[in-house]
């Protein structure tokens, strides 16, 4: 069923959402960009509803809400620890379909991969419930219908926020119990069906076209090109790359905290080993590596799907305005240049 | 050709003078270096039409027309009009009935009052520069009412941020904006991009804590640039959004002592220029005594000393808490002729009031 709220019943409406619900939006964060007077959206908790960001798409991923960049595991004390507290209030998640659709890529990572489930991730996932919002689909960015994720039916509710109501298509019974008290109508939320930027995902047929894909001179150019910040793995729906440092309280060494951190690909460092070692040195081998690994590696080990959401976060954080779909192309094209070749 | 013209009166209506007699350079302000692109048909038509069709940019930013008859002067005042109106009136707020602040008579189409204030140039700022910290015109455009009519000379850069493409150093009253950035530890991944941006670009005052995967800070040094938020993959830097400037004073080219300027103030924020430069007018007519003599802005400072400057132009001025204002400063200056200012008693100049006004 679908239910309407007035502009006056939006805080009366939040209130009694947040009795069940911690409820997480995209918050803007005015000059905060990398340039002067740009902004960044963000997810973070909010405390009404005009506080979120719904029709404009966030710079930063959905996924820190469950894995944040930084994250306390244990803290220590000599031969004691004690794991990171966590609530349990189940949270209300604002999240658009791409970043719904790349949380099933997330927990095929920590809540699976070897057998093993993550508990610090587990215990997010548990409390998480989505409030769909609906896309536009405006930027040619986008290219979720390439990648299969422009619907999702994994949300309690959609909403849609009007300029003078919030419309809410409540799919959960037990979120429908929350509010029913507004004005039925017939809001249904809309999907992407067409997005400006279509991508063709390359084939890789067998082994010796992935070598030769791998020493195809496609990647040099990014030797020039990208600076290795690591934005674009950041801002990737997807990415999960982290890495765990151990945080000495002062100077005692017997005291102190195990955290994660996110990591990247693209940062130096990411590939150091003991003894000094280090494998790929040059851009190119990182964007390699990255591209491959997205549209390759990760569908050879679990099958299902490429590890991109097509939500296009990485083409609009780059720096140096790398765009994975050109990328993709160029891909594409070099598969057929090794195909020719044979 | 026989000509019988007041050249200094000429000049002060932003014609100058040709190396061919009787012809004249005219000098379009254009505060911040920004106008409407419509404002070129202007320009184009007064060149096309009494100039010789070219323009060059001038070295301040105006658009000079040159060629120009001192026969056709009137006429191409009379043209002008349009262009003040909309440059100076609608974009500026610039009182044209007015000389120093003080009422004074203007008519809409006899051209320029005075060219003793110079035209504010600026860098293209953050209207478009991936580095810079502030909006340069906009903030040209505010400072052009508190200086513009005015005798008095001053020429006054804007740089977007401390690379200062447009030489704050080099001239009599340099702003170049700037940031305070914020830290937010729980977005940092530790990759050190910062730390070392800041040290081949910067001042090198970032430094990457390898126990912690944190970033250590020596805040005094920051010269505020916002490389590191720039840098930065994850937000972990921010700018705060209120926007600073630094004030670089007393910088000069010229033919007997050029010199790069000095800092004046550090952490200004906008209403603290403003304040500051409010009192440009009244500094100047005390040193020269009320009379709007042309001496370059920067040999002001020189007559009356910097303490004595910094009295004047702090006066009644509310200093934002963050500002930091120099004690002193030790110019460095290019000596061509060695002990320059070595000389009789006699020939010293005065600043201030004579005697009797005092």
């Amino acid at each position: 069923m679908s239910y309407k709220f007035t502009k006056e019943e939006a805080a009366g409406l939040f209130a009694k959402l947040s009795e069940k619900f911690d409820i997480y939006a995209p918050i803007r964060f005015k000059d905060a960009g990398r340039y002067a007077e740009t902004d960044i959206i963000k997810y973070g908790k909010i405390s009404s509803f005009d506080e979120g960001v719904y029709n404009e798409k966030s710079t930063y991923p959905m996924k820190e809400v469950l894995s944040p960049i930084q994250q306390a595991l244990f803290y220590f004390t000599e031969d004691e620890y004690r794991e990171s507290k966590c609530s349990t209030k189940p949270m209300l998640v604002f999240a658009r379909p791409c970043d719904i659709n790349a949380m099933k890529v997330q927990a095929k990572i920590y809540a699976g991969n070897g057998g093993f489930i993550d508990m610090y991730y587990e215990r997010m996932r548990e409390r998480v419930h989505y409030a769909l919002l609906e896309c536009n689909a405006d930027d040619d960015t986008c290219f979720c219908v390439s990648m299969g994720t422009n619907t999702t039916d994994d949300y309690d509710a959609a909403f849609r926020f009007t300029d003078d109501a919030i419309l809410i298509d409540a799919k959960d019974s037990a979120f429908e119990a929350l509010v029913k008290d507004g004005k039925a109508c017939d809001f249904k939320p809309e999907f992407v069906k067409e997005n400006i930027t279509k991508v063709t995902l390359p084939v890789i047929e067998d082994k010796e076209t992935l070598n030769k894909l791998k020493a195809h001179p496609m990647w040099e150019q990014f030797n020039g090109r990208c600076i290795s910040c690591g934005a674009c793995t950041i801002a990737c729906s997807t990415c999960t790359c982290f890495t765990t440092r151990d945080i000495i309280y002062g100077d005692n060494q017997e005291v102190g905290e195990r955290r994660r951190v996110s990591a990247s690909c693209q940062v130096d460092g990411f590939t150091t080993v003991a003894g000094g070692g280090s494998y790929r040195k040059t851009a190119g081998d990182k964007m390699r590596f990255k591209m491959l690994h997205k549209f390759h590696d990760y569908k050879a080990r679990f099958k299902d799907s490429d590890m991109c959401v097509g939500c296009g976060r990485c083409i609009n954080r780059c720096p140096e305005l790398i765009s994975i779909t050109e990328t993709l192309k160029k891909m594409n094209a070099a598969l057929e240049e090794i195909k020719k070749e044979k | 050709m026989n000509h019988d013209i007041f050249i200094k009166k000429v000049r002060l209506n932003c014609f100058r003078e040709s190396k061919v007699p009787g012809e004249f350079l005219l000098q379009m302000r254009c505060p911040g270096g920004m106008v409407d692109a419509d404002m070129l048909d202007i320009v184009k038509h007064i060149s096309k039409t009494w100039g010789d069709g070219n323009f060059h940019f001038g070295t301040r930013q105006t658009f000079d027309i040159c060629r120009i008859k001192y026969e056709d002067i009137p006429a191409v005042n009379k043209y002008l009009k349009q262009y003040i109106e909309e440059v100076e009136i609608e974009e500026c707020g610039v009182n044209m009935a007015s000389i120093a602040g003080e009422p004074a008579e203007w008519d809409p189409e006899s051209g320029y009052p005075t060219i003793g204030a110079r035209n504010i140039s600026a860098c293209i700022g953050d209207y478009h520069c991936v580095c810079a910290d502030v909006n340069t015109f906009e903030l040209a455009r505010k400072i052009e009412p508190l200086i513009f009519p005015s005798h008095y000379h001053i020429k006054i850069n804007i740089s977007g941020c401390p690379n200062d493409c447009n030489k704050a150093h080099f001239c009599d009253f340099g702003i170049i904006g700037c940031a305070k950035m914020e830290y937010h530890p729980e977005r940092c991944i530790g990759c050190g991009l910062c730390a070392k941006i800041c040290k081949s670009h910067a001042t090198r005052v970032l430094q990457l804590n390898e126990a912690t995967g944190k970033i250590e800070k020596d805040p005094c040094c920051c010269v505020g640039c916002g490389e590191c938020t720039r840098h930065c993959p994850t937000s972990a830097w921010t700018r705060k959004s209120t926007k600073f400037y630094k004030v670089i004073i007393g910088g000069r080219t010229g033919r007997q002592t050029p010199r790069a300027g000095k800092m004046f103030l550090n952490w200004a924020t906008e209403e603290t220029i403003i304040a500051v430069l409010s009192n440009w007018q009244k500094f100047s007519a005390w040193v020269m005594d009320y009379k709007p003599e042309y001496l370059h802005g920067g040999h002001l400072i020189d007559r009356a000393g910097y303490k004595k400057f910094k009295e004047l132009m702090l006066d009644g001025v509310t200093l934002n808490p963050e500002c930091l204002v120099a004690e002193d400063v030790y110019w460095h200056e290019t000596e061509y002729r060695s002990n320059y200012n070595v000389k009789e008693l006699s020939t010293h100049h005065h600043a201030g009031p004579t005697e009797e006004k005092k």
